[in-house]
């Protein structure tokens, strides 16, 4: 027997933190901290290290999108399951950018949340059709930016996300452009990749051009 | 204006210092100057105080500027007076005119560069070379003034209402973000809790789970207008979100002006109504908002049963508009095109194209 997926709970919000972890605990995965801040959630996350954070983007000190770069900056793969009840869009483009992994609304239900948990698990990008939309959209504004070196999509790629943005599911998306759902899956995960990519290698040259690097 | 008028004070002792020996009476020159001092004194100190710069200390100040003028006829000789003399306060009377156009405006100002100059005249008797060239300069001074002075009062104004238009707006987001902390988290927390307890609990869940939405979209932080005067099209969508319905967009602005956005909102409002009455209850919908550079795509799909081949064109020739006149009319308007894709069991694809054109 394999062991169990270890999770660290991240929301400031009581009843969800304990909700979230019931339901976690119930289908089999260890929870091994839930927090309520941000602060905590990197010092528990770094010295824990869990296979999964699921993580809620409003906390009372640091911003979502802090605790994600604070995690990321170890370089190591983290995988993290954005929650968040808001349609803040910004927020949610930003902690994907930052190195979050997936996204899911707050309102989702009890067996979607635990798909997503599961998928995030194994390594797989989370998307939901907001995601999807903001993806899109971010790739469409750095192709706008000036600067020359900006991901683009291929062509596969905004057909899937597009698809993907008007609500279909990776089964419906393969059948239809005749692919198997691990090459949708690959092609979604790209797009996030890139994108991901694209913020270090970013964050890098403001820290040079700042001159942190010394 | 206190330091410009002490200035021209100090020009007006330099003249008196240079020409009181041709003067008829230069100790009443220096009278005239000491009460143009003492006034000068407190003109700095009641102007200071915006509440008085009224009409009664206005009056008194163009009354005594025209008093130190008049008193010139008593200093200086009418012959040199006539023959283009300065006159005893010289530049000073400029103080009370441009006093006039800064708080009356340009009509006030030209009205006490017209007293003023009337004084002058009659102390002269003709109208002289440097009478005039005094008068228009001054009359200019005053125009540019109130002109000045009407343009930054309105600059004002319009910072006052960005100020208070801003303060509105950061209101609005702290609001947004109590409500979205306490609120919107318990209403998900009971939509989650009462669907997995099932029964009449499921039936409140889902309640909640449409009250969170609405909320949702209701607090939402997008501002309608953005900066160069357009609107937003996504802050036209958002309130289409509800349980069944999501919206997808970018994080970004969508800036269109206002009628195209208000239309395409019209539009998709109108297919989305088309959803409900065509497809059995639950059908969930998706609506896709992409910013292409020279395009504005909108989508919107459900997952119902689809539409038979024939369908829409039976309904437009049996005379039921629905959605080929609502939508394909509003985009045509916009030279925009809609194209509708269905496949039966698949759902419905209704795509908007319409072109960005810059306000």
């Amino acid at each position: 027997m394999t062991a169990p997926v270890r999770v660290l709970v991240v929301d400031d919000h009581p009843m969800w933190r304990e909700g979230v972890a019931r339901d976690l605990t119930e289908a089999g995965y260890e929870v091994i901290a839930a927090v309520g801040d941000g602060t905590q959630a990197v010092r528990v996350g770094r010295s824990l290290r869990p296979d999964v954070v699921v993580l809620d983007l409003q906390l009372p000190d640091l911003s979502g999108v802090e605790v994600i770069t604070a995690l990321c900056a170890d370089q190591s793969p983290w995988r993290i399951l954005v929650l968040s009840a808001s349609g803040e869009q910004q927020d949610v483009l930003d902690a994907v950018k930052a190195g979050a992994t997936g996204y899911l609304i707050k309102s989702a239900g009890r067996e979607e949340f635990l798909e997503a948990v599961r998928r995030t698990a194994d390594g797989d990008a989370v998307f939901t059709p907001g995601l999807a939309g903001l993806v899109l959209g971010e790739y469409r504004r750095l192709a706008t930016a000036p600067a020359s070196d900006a991901p683009v999509l291929t062509d596969r790629e905004t057909e899937v996300l597009r698809l993907v943005a008007k609500g279909l599911s990776y089964k419906q998306i393969a059948e239809r452009l005749v692919l198997s759902p691990r090459t949708v899956q690959n092609h979604v995960q790209n797009t996030l990749g890139k994108l991901q990519l694209h913020n270090r290698v970013e964050l890098v040259r403001y820290a040079l051009e700042r001159g942190l690097d010394s | 204006m206190a330091v410009f008028r002490f200035a021209a004070l100090c020009y007006a002792a330099i003249l008196l210092l240079t020409y009181h020996r041709q003067y008829s009476r230069p100790w009443l020159g220096v009278v005239v100057l000491a009460g143009m001092l003492g006034w000068s004194i407190v003109t700095a100190v009641a102007y200071a105080d915006p509440g008085r710069r009224r009409w009664p200390l206005l009056g008194v100040d163009l009354f005594i500027t025209l008093l130190s003028l008049l008193a010139s006829s008593w200093v200086i000789p009418r012959d040199m007076l006539r023959h283009g003399s300065p006159t005893l306060p010289m530049a000073w009377v400029a103080g009370g005119v441009l006093a006039w156009a800064i708080a009356g405006g340009r009509r006030w100002g030209v009205f006490a560069v017209f007293l003023v100059g009337v004084v002058d005249l009659t102390l002269r008797g003709s109208i002289t070379a440097t009478t005039l060239n005094g008068t228009v300069l001054l009359l200019l001074a005053a125009f540019c003034i109130g002109y000045m002075i009407k343009v930054a009062g309105e600059a004002e104004a319009r910072m006052q209402r960005a100020t208070e238009l801003e303060a509105a707006t950061r209101e609005r987001e702290r609001l947004a973000r109590g409500i979205h902390d306490s609120v919107l988290q318990v209403l998900a927390l009971v939509q989650r809790r009462g669907t997995e307890l099932g029964g009449e609990a499921a039936e409140l869940g889902r309640l909640a789970g449409e009250q969170e939405a609405t909320l949702r979209a209701l607090v939402g932080v997008t501002p309608f207008r953005t900066s160069e005067g357009s609107c937003d099209l996504r802050s036209f969508l958002s309130p289409f979100a509800s349980a069944t319905v999501t919206i997808a967009s970018p994080a970004t602005a969508v800036p269109l002006p206002c009628a195209t956005a208000a239309e395409i909102s019209a539009a998709v409002g109108a297919a989305l109504d088309n959803v409900v009455q065509h497809t059995p209850p639950g059908t969930r919908a998706w609506v896709l908002v992409e910013d292409e550079p020279d395009t504005i795509v909108v989508t919107v799909r459900d997952d119902g049963p689809g539409i038979a081949p024939g369908r829409l064109a039976e309904a437009a020739a049996a005379g039921r508009l629905g959605i080929s006149q609502s939508v394909r009319g509003r985009l045509r308007d916009l030279g925009g095109a809609v194209a509708i894709t269905t496949t039966p069991g698949e759902g419905t694809e209704v795509e908007l194209r319409v072109p960005r054109k810059l306000p």
